[in-house]
């Protein structure tokens, strides 16, 4: 780790943090300042030992994730909030301390607004997903951005209110 | 008409008998049972795709009907089924989804089907190949010979997918079965080998049959703003819904204008074999299963009822084995993009079969379910739930508006034949 790996180390977790807040408000535009703009691609992957594959359930650049999360309202979705919990486990910052990655834990709850009847489910939290974020970043003036995450899942069974970018 | 009483609310709907059916048919346990001894049982099932057991001693285990399955490969290529129990203490003998029987088992050996409890072990052929200590605890009584595994009528076919059906003496054959449904697509599917790339499963609150009812009208396609704004044109509203023997149906094709959809392409470059640009082909299969082709992309649903009113839904998506590695990633964003799980499309298709599970959960009033759109057997006449309605009526015998009575061809049917 460079002299200054400490602060990037920092830096670096606190993009990832601050990426979970935005996710978790549907702040999407919010979430996608804090990715590189021209280098951003992000991905949901898991490996299914069902089939035997690293499977890929989506994937997209920047512009593309902009243009998903932009054409949101035009479809139906569930309408309950995710929370995330993510915990930073190691990051990686290079010797020239241009750039980093980072493996985090997330766990997803569902918090329940529709559920299958809203009566009975509204207001409770069900475990929703888990899996590790695997993140690349640039680092600018101090600041970490996003240049690459990969969503790494270990579910599939995914049922209703797997709309949004995780 | 205003908001009805609770009469008018009940009353038959002025449509056709076959217009119509009763709700308890989606909510009630006896229907359920009826239906996994009546039917389940005795049908074909795409229990996975050859891909998934790729080579040999490769495994895929499954359930039909509450029945555990195991899907081998042999190392004469052959793939085959087998009840997924042990004839020694009815131990389930494979845990896992899927693997190979090449590496030894901690109480078996390789190259064999091993249960874990006593160690009996058996061959790719389900041939019973060890008992451990056999002399000492049978004599001369009882031997391996005798203890064979219970085989399954097993076929690869239409493209590579693995049928299984339980029912050692089916009412027809699996070409007969699927065949004429299949034709549209045959050249197309065995052109070459086809591959897996996607696999995830939903479990749902609902019936399985408003699932597979979902996959067999287009009339919902108003929920879905890709499609409509992709898809509604004259050519579209044209598509034939045509209905075939044992109450399969297929949705005839259109070209799909994907560039419609802010941010999507065309899919045309990656066609599968013998199809002009973008084609859509649907084909739904009684009691519950479902191949859909989007130009680039093949989706299977497979249903495994888990009770009236819950319901195991199976997702795979398919490219050509010989696909390249770009040719592949451009396929699987393609199907992503509206089947993944994060998708446009599959996501609102499941929001709308929870609701319909919600308002028909056990105990609740029956409903008047309508099926009653007539437009010459196009994309939004409802003829393909009527012909399922009729099968299913005839294999449980009972009637589809009327459930505690005994299956009689019903007005509408009768009119039309």
């Amino acid at each position: 780790m460079p002299k200054n790996g400490y602060e990037t180390a920092q830096a670096v977790r606190d993009t990832i943090y601050r990426a979970s807040l935005a996710l978790d408000d549907f702040s999407w535009q919010d979430w996608l300042d804090l990715c590189a703009p021209d280098e951003f691609h992000y991905m949901i992957t898991s490996f299914s030992p069902e089939i035997g594959k690293n499977m890929i359930y989506l994937q997209g650049s920047w512009k593309e994730m902009k243009l998903m999360v932009d054409m949101l309202p035009k479809h139906n979705t569930d309408h309950s909030p995710l929370h995330r919990h993510t915990s930073v486990y190691t990051v990686d910052v290079s010797a020239d301390g241009k750039t980093a990655e980072a493996v985090s834990s997330v766990v997803i709850y569902q918090n329940m607004l529709d559920g299958i009847n809203s009566h009975i489910d509204s207001g409770e939290s069900r475990l929703f997903l888990v899996g590790k974020y695997h993140d690349q970043f640039k680092i600018e003036d101090g600041v970490a951005k996003f240049t690459k995450r990969d969503t790494r899942l270990g579910n599939r069974r995914l049922d209703k209110g797997s709309h949004y970018p995780i | 008409m205003p908001a009805r009483n609770h009469s008018q609310w009940m009353a038959k709907p002025p449509l056709a008998d076959d217009e119509w059916i009763d709700s308890r048919i989606y909510s009630d346990q006896e229907i359920f049972e009826d239906e996994q001894e009546k039917i389940f049982k005795h049908v074909w099932v795409p229990v996975c795709h050859e891909s998934e057991l790729p080579k040999a001693y490769d495994f895929r285990t499954t359930s039909i009907a509450g029945e555990p399955v195991i899907i081998c490969r042999g190392p004469d290529d052959e793939v085959r089924a087998f009840l997924n129990v042990c004839p020694h203490r009815g131990m389930l003998i494979e845990r896992r989804p899927s693997g190979s029987f090449l590496e030894g088992q901690p109480s078996g050996n390789p190259k064999r089907i091993t249960c874990m409890f006593h160690a009996w072990q058996f061959d790719m052929k389900g041939n019973c190949v060890y008992v451990a200590r056999e002399k000492e605890g049978y004599q001369d009584r009882f031997c391996k010979e005798q203890a064979g595994l219970r085989r399954l009528r097993c076929e690869v076919k239409f493209g590579g997918f693995v049928w299984v059906n339980l029912d050692d003496k089916p009412s027809v054959s699996l070409e007969d079965w699927a065949g004429a449904p299949f034709e549209c697509l045959r050249k197309t599917l065995d052109e070459e080998p086809l591959e897996i790339f996607h696999y995830h499963k939903a479990v749902i609150d609902t019936n399985y049959k408003l699932w597979h009812d979902t996959n067999s009208e287009f009339y919902h396609d108003f929920m879905h703003y890709h499609n409509r704004v992709t898809g509604f044109n004259d050519a579209y509203f044209a598509r034939n819904n045509e209905a075939f023997p044992h109450g399969h149906v297929v949705v005839g094709t259109f070209e799909v204008n994907y560039e419609n959809y802010e941010g999507f392409e065309s899919r045309g470059e990656l066609s599968f074999p013998h199809l002009p640009p973008n084609q859509w082909y649907m084909i739904d299969l009684f009691p519950g299963f479902n191949f859909n082709l989007r130009g680039s992309a093949l989706r299977c649903d497979t249903v495994t009822p888990l009770g009236p009113d819950k319901v195991m839904i199976e997702f795979r998506g398919l490219g050509l084995k010989s696909d390249t590695e770009e040719e592949r990633i451009t396929r699987i964003n393609h199907h992503n993009s509206i089947w993944g799980p994060f998708g446009r499309n599959l996501h609102e298709d499941l929001i709308g079969v929870a609701g319909q599970g919600t308002t028909m959960r056990p105990g609740t009033e029956e409903r008047r379910i309508l099926h009653g759109r007539q437009e010459n057997q196009t994309i939004h006449d409802e003829n393909g739930m009527r012909h399922y309605y009729e099968e299913w009526g005839r294999w449980v015998d009972r009637s589809p508006s009327q459930p505690d009575q005994a299956y009689s061809v019903r007005q509408g049917v009768a009119a039309a034949e």
